[in-house]
């Protein structure tokens, strides 16, 4: 069986990312950067309506415009011209033709010189509640806006909530969040004779590719992807999209490259986005503060994704219930997609989790509060397993839980401080066992390694320098990496925190094999280190490539974590001040320490921003996204991130785990507890705006009905 | 947007005649840049202003001060003798925006940028502001409007500046038809206050040239609340202003932004002010008068325990 070396010079220590000086002075080149000969702009044409029937459309005046070279369908609505089939728009923001030109004020004015003949239809729905009604406008015709939901039974809720001590209800909300990664959805694609070129903002270069042949009913090796560098990924980049598939028939008609980078705007809209969550919790414990029965009604929406029409499914509406770090006997559990007409859900980083752990961390402490036990104890009795356990004891001792929790809303003062903390459980994480990749081993003792993964900006190909590193007896910067495109032995997509735990056995079987091969060849027994330019030489002429695979023993997963959050709540107005975040968490062995605490402190900004701003907008009159830029549509800025403490437990004997997506799961039940100890009431929904926080004190008068 | 011609004044009749034909004047263009780019205006001609002759100065007097439109937001957040002088007008320039538009925003501007409202802004809904025949936020997402209004829309003054200067009774001079028009605050804004198109009482043509702010109250401060700890949007600002002797309060005077179309002020309550030593109580009972009569909408009751902490706070801040 293949192990980790016991004592290492980098594995588990801090590398700076490997790429850093290219990134830092600009010299990277992003999708949004490249700039082939004679390329074009492209822009979408969307729809204006949350529900229309298009009655004819006509490209040729847009066409016939100063600087266009050619404008194309939405795919959809190609396909559907096709069949004879209604031209039906269901949400605000739905793709509908596509333009190239040589400048973007030539393409805007083209989108407005395409003739769309439509039918509007003011039978729509865009809030949840809304579309629930047994009357509400049907999104899909043929279906009703719920989907099915028959409730899952273990033993017997009825009784055992009979043989509580304590049973809270409640009613935790989350709303639809937007992705937002710096650098929007989109790409450069060109294609010729030759075939398809692309170079694409994507977390998955192979998934665009195949999406793409697709799509483009081409041969798969007539696409390539390339993905240099990228601006982040989120779970929404992981297939080409309408936007890339009409950049490259754009490309086609007009015979140049076309970069079709996505707006912000468009964002907003269409690139898929986190369901919201109702959830409707009655839990309750026994005497002995141990959880004995829960019953969890939950409806989202995954936008036109939801409802009977789309199986009841829709991208993370489905939470986790109850909470995997906790175990309840007695369960009933039931759950419900709602489509509305709006933009579809996608993967989001750790789907279902965040609103699962914000609704179920939510109900342990108001389960906690009403036993009259301490949060912390009352976890660690009921968590499953004994790495939380001792995520919580550690957590606890370094926030100084003890000290700083007081009874909920005990603080003196208008400003009240409160602490509050929250698990995560990311039951994925682990390879994907098809990852492979080579080297090349050059005579003169370079080195580089070719992998059809990309980086997302997680430091992927600072992982691969970092244990081809220490396997080889190198330093990170005798190690060229090359990933980012589809020529390159494919690796596997960035998303389900998979990566690490794919290339890094992968690299550790090329490494395992050239020492071997290099062994032969030169006749020295250890290539390793100060021997490594000797055996090289012997090479001769020739280079040396080596192709690796995934291999079993190096990588497992689940990852675990806990967060703890200190806050403060001003109870005039109502303003949520995070101070502090404390973070424990595990991924089997560390490979980067640094980047690692990247990607934690990333995640809990990320998760500061869904407990405190950001929300997905709609208005119900006229069924637009009303807050489709940064000015409304909030993000945590420098401002308002908190000291954030990372506590890393190593367990090199598990394996390598993934981490990007746990490290976000419980920041916001954390910072909703916080808040609801500092202030004694709880505030039910995320964001937790100070509106709302002024709302759970009572102090907001009711509206004046004769004005609204 | 659509093309536009541009062109640079030199003086102040010829900048009058360009913008003349459906023009715009261009100064700092944080706001104008935003509306032209949503078609929410379509001029025939930007007339840039950043050569006009004396806009760019500060004139210290020992009446009054002279604050030139150009003259940007980060000069006065960056200026020790505003600071001094006009302390309140100081916190309101720091939070507005962010740095990069505080470097480029000027005082001109930020009294005569428009309506923030999101109905008002978004491409695709044509609310009363902008010629329809309703205010969608009387219906729908209210959050960030007002709990005072003149007319049927109710999108509130967002400006900074214009709170702080309503507080310290300064006038905005605008140059009208030729002639220099003095408009206290209450006066620049009362257009918004009547009529839903209007978001201040400027006609085309008319361009504010400066501010002048009368040094008699020497105690001024501001505070806004954001969802945000930076570049966000005031939801509540107060800005408040008086001389203070032996703790008590002389003609102040209290502007509430962001819950009216104009700088909220509420003359009782600063005639209720003067002469009184400001305690906590006292500022409890003006800010009951500054806001009684509040209508709030479904989602923005919280207007009003937040204006009255911020009304109270605001006031308590003068004693320094």
């Amino acid at each position: 069986m293949p192990s980790w070396p016991a004592e290492t010079k980098y594995i588990s220590k801090n590398t700076l990312r490997i790429d850093a000086p290219e990134k830092v002075t600009g010299r990277a080149r992003y999708s949004s950067d490249i700039q082939e000969k004679g390329w074009l702009y492209g822009m979408i044409l969307r729809s204006k309506w949350p529900a229309a029937k298009i009655k004819s459309i006509n490209l040729d005046k847009a066409r016939q415009m100063p600087g266009i070279k050619a404008a194309v369908l939405s795919p959809a609505i190609e396909e559907r011209q096709k069949n004879g089939a209604d031209l039906t728009l269901r949400f605000y923001g739905e793709e509908i033709a596509a333009v190239a030109g040589t400048s973007k004020s030539a393409c805007i004015d083209a989108l407005k010189a395409i003739e769309v003949d439509v039918e509007p239809n003011d039978n729509f729905v865009v809030l949840e509640d809304d579309a629930k009604a047994p009357d509400a406008p049907r999104v899909w015709a043929d279906a009703p806006n719920v989907g099915d939901s028959k409730p899952k039974e273990t033993g017997d809720v009825d009784s055992a909530f009979g043989e509580c001590a304590a049973v809270i209800e409640g009613f935790y909300t989350t709303p639809v969040q937007i992705h937002n990664p710096m650098e929007t959805h989109g790409s450069t694609t060109s294609w010729t004779d030759a075939g398809v070129t692309c170079w694409s903002s994507t977390q998955g270069i192979t998934s665009v590719k195949n999406g793409l042949a697709g799509a483009l009913n081409l041969d798969h090796d007539k696409v390539r992807v390339i993905t240099d560098f990228m601006g982040g990924g989120f779970g929404a980049k992981f297939n080409p999209g309408p936007h890339t598939v009409m950049a490259a028939k754009l490309s086609q008609a007009a015979k140049a490259p076309v970069r079709l980078m996505l707006t912000r705007f468009d964002q907003a809209l269409a690139v898929g986005n986190r369901p919201s969550s109702f959830q409707k919790i009655k839990m309750g414990a026994t005497a002995d503060g141990m959880l004995h029965a829960f019953e969890f009604d939950n409806y989202g929406t995954a936008g036109i994704g939801g409802g009977a029409a789309t199986g009841g499914g829709g991208s993370g509406v489905t939470l986790p219930a109850p909470y995997p770090t906790y175990k309840v006997p007695n369960t009933r559990v039931k759950q419900a997609s709602v489509a509305i007409n709006a933009g579809g859900a996608t993967a989001f980083r750790a789907p279902a989790h965040p609103p699962g752990c914000y609704g179920f961390e939510s109900a342990m402490d108001d389960l906690a509060v009403k036993l009259g036990v301490d949060p912390v104890e009352f976890r660690i009795k009921n968590a499953v397993t004994e790495i939380h356990k001792k995520e919580f004891k550690l957590g606890a001792e370094k926030f100084g839980w003890k000290d700083k929790y007081k009874k909920p809303g005990s603080s003196a003062g208008v400003v009240k401080t409160g602490v509050g903390c929250a698990s995560a459980a990311w039951p994925a994480g682990g390879p994907n066992n098809k990852t492979q990749g080579e080297a090349q081993i050059n005579p003169d003792g370079s080195i580089e390694f070719r992998l059809g993964v990309q980086d997302i900006g997680t430091g992927s190909k600072t992982v691969i320098a970092i244990i081809a590193a220490d396997l080889l007896g190198l330093t990170p910067e005798q190690i060229t990496v090359k990933v980012g495109d589809t020529n390159y032995p494919p690796g596997p997509g960035s998303g389900g925190s998979t990566t690490t735990a794919s290339i890094s056995p992968t690299i550790y079987d090329i490494c395992t094999k050239a020492l071997t091969q290099l062994q032969t060849q030169s006749g020295i027994a250890d290539a390793r280190g100060k021997n490594w330019k000797a055996a090289c030489k012997k090479l001769g002429v020739s280079p040396l490539v080596v192709h690796g695979n995934w291999i079993e023993g190096l990588s497992t997963k689940p990852a675990y974590g806990v967060q703890f959050a200190e806050v403060d709540v001003d109870t005039d107005t109502g303003l949520v001040t995070v101070k502090k975040i404390v973070a424990i968490h595990d991924c089997g062995l560390i490979v980067n320490q640094i980047t690692t605490e990247s990607q934690i402190n990333g995640g809990i900004i990320m998760g500061m921003g869904y407990a405190l701003f950001e929300e997905r907008v709609m208005d119900d009159l006229s069924g637009v996204v009303l807050n489709p830029n940064f000015e409304t549509y909030k993000l945590a800025t420098m401002g308002d991130i908190p000291e954030i403490e990372v506590t890393l437990l190593n367990m090199p004997e598990r394996g390598v785990i993934g981490i990007g997506e746990p490290a976000t799961v419980p920041t916001a039940a954390a910072i909703g507890n916080a808040v609801a100890n500092a202030i004694g009431v709880r505030v039910y929904s995320l964001p937790i705006t100070p509106a709302k926080v002024l709302a759970a004190l009572g102090k907001v008068p009711k509206a004046n009905s004769a004005t609204t | 947007m659509k093309a536009f011609q541009y062109a640079t004044a030199h003086s102040f009749d010829s900048a009058r005649e360009l913008v003349a034909d459906n023009g715009m004047y261009l100064a700092g263009g944080n706001d104008t840049l935003g509306l032209l780019k949503e078609y929410l205006v379509s001029p025939n001609i930007l007339v840039n202003i950043k050569s006009l002759p004396g806009l760019d100065k500060i004139e210290r007097g020992s009446d009054s001060w002279k604050i030139g439109a150009l003259v940007t937001v980060a000069q006065i957040e960056n200026d020790p003798q505003i600071a001094k002088t006009f302390p309140g007008l100081q916190q309101a320039a720091a939070e507005v925006g962010s740095q990069q538009i505080r470097n480029v925003a000027s005082v001109g501007g930020n009294l005569a940028q428009h309506s923030r409202c999101w109905y008002f802004r978004h491409r695709d809904t044509l609310c009363m502001k902008k010629g329809g025949d309703l205010c969608y936020a009387r219906h729908g997402e209210n959050r960030y409007h007002s709990l005072f209004t003149g007319n049927t829309c109710i999108s509130p003054v967002v400006s900074n500046l214009a709170t702080a200067f309503a507080a310290l009774d300064a006038k905005a001079i605008v140059l009208r038809d030729g002639k220099e028009t003095p408009m206290t605050m209450a006066k620049l804004y009362q257009g918004a206050w009547e009529n839903p198109q209007s978001h201040n009482s400027l006609k085309p043509g008319d361009l504010i040239v400066r501010v002048e702010i009368p040094t008699a109250r020497t105690s001024s401060a501001f505070i806004q609340m954001s969802d945000k700890q930076a570049f966000d949007w005031a939801l509540v600002s107060c800005a408040a202003a008086a001389n203070l002797s032996g703790g008590k309060l002389n003609s102040p005077r209290v502007a509430v932004g962001c819950i009216s179309p104009v700088p909220w002020q509420v003359e009782a309550a600063n005639q209720f002010l003067d002469g009184k030593e400001l305690t906590d109580d006292v500022a409890s009972q003006a800010a009951d008068m500054i806001l009684k009569g509040a209508e709030p909408h479904e989602h923005n009751g919280y207007k009003i325990p937040m204006a009255h902490a911020l009304i109270r706070r605001t006031l308590l801040k003068l004693k320094g």
